[in-house]
């Protein structure tokens, strides 16, 4: 957006109002969302990578402790919930100061608390938590974050929602074709996604 | 015709300017902005942006402050009641030139 000389009609000025509340209220919403894109898809990443790793490297270990992927999906969800939350709480706070800002960020937070809790409770409410359906839950969890990005986008930056669309694929796709080697694959292709994203989002930003 | 000029504040009558205090007042009076968050956001070069932030600091629309935080220099910059009170006068009249009809 470039200074325009001539005059504003009113109903330029009208429109002109609406626009930048809607593109500032956006902008403090999504604050930090490359950061947390980027250091997201790496930690999604080594948890694929970590599981293809103990799959292939030490089957008799994987065979013995079915409940490893638990682990693994688990620590990183944690570490994953409390960085993007550290980054976006440092983000909010680089780009405004006040009621507004903090109510933004609490907002946010909830938001992607909500989604978190999903991901744990639809699989509960749907009596997958035991050995015989638990192999469903990576698929559901994989959906509702992916719909989250998606209903994020819809609302504040329509790039996320084709991230959120990319994180589905990356899962389902590779799960569906690549048979023994699909954790690597879905490794490989979320961090792509979410390097990609951020790249773009960054990007558009500063256009 | 009606003349708009009549009605309209000419230093917030002005796109760029315009999109500036829309920002501002857009938060609580206690927010303040960040002067990087707004000039990523309008998508302003810095020396546009500095212009038109004097222009309206000069008019008493916003006030600009400078802090370190961890070492680092941060500008903010936040609509003074002064600066919120034009710019509702400015929507008002705004309100009023839209819904403005020639007399038959």
């Amino acid at each position: 957006m470039q200074d325009v000389k001539r005059e504003l009609t009113p109903e330029e000025s009208w429109n002109t109002i609406h626009a930048t509340f809607d593109r500032a209220r956006a902008s403090m919403y999504i604050a930090g969302i490359t950061n947390i894109l980027l250091f997201s898809g790496s930690l999604v990443a080594l948890a694929f990578f970590a599981h293809y790793a103990i799959e292939t490297l030490a089957p008799t270990f994987a065979t013995e402790n079915p409940w490893y992927p638990g682990v693994v999906w688990g620590t990183m969800g944690t570490l994953a919930m409390i960085g993007n939350s550290f980054i976006g709480h440092r983000a909010g706070k680089k780009v405004s100061e006040g009621p507004a800002a903090r109510n933004a960020g609490i907002r946010v937070f909830a938001f992607w608390l909500t989604v978190v809790s999903a991901c744990f409770l639809i699989p509960a409410a749907a009596g997958m938590w035991n050995s015989d359906s638990g192999d469903m839950i990576p698929g559901v969890t994989v959906g509702i974050i992916a719909l989250g990005y998606i209903l994020f986008g819809i609302m504040f930056r329509p790039l996320l929602v084709a991230v959120g669309a990319g994180l589905a694929a990356s899962f389902y796709l590779p799960g569906h074709f690549a048979g023994d080697t699909a954790l690597a694959f879905q490794g490989a292709a979320t961090l792509t996604v979410c390097v990609l994203g951020a790249l773009w989002l960054r990007k558009s930003s500063a256009s | 015709m009606i003349d708009e000029q009549v009605f309209l504040d000419e230093t917030i009558h002005q796109p760029t300017r315009l999109r500036i205090m829309t920002m501002l007042v857009a938060q609580s009076p206690s927010d303040r902005l960040a002067y990087p968050f707004i000039q990523k956001t309008l998508g302003l070069t810095g020396g546009n942006l500095t212009i038109h932030l004097r222009k309206l600091e000069s008019a008493g629309y916003l006030s600009i402050s400078k802090e370190f935080i961890d070492s680092k220099p941060r500008t903010w910059v936040e609509a003074t009641p002064e600066g919120r009170q034009a710019f509702t006068d400015y929507l008002s009249n705004l309100v009023e030139t839209l819904n403005w009809k020639p007399p038959p």
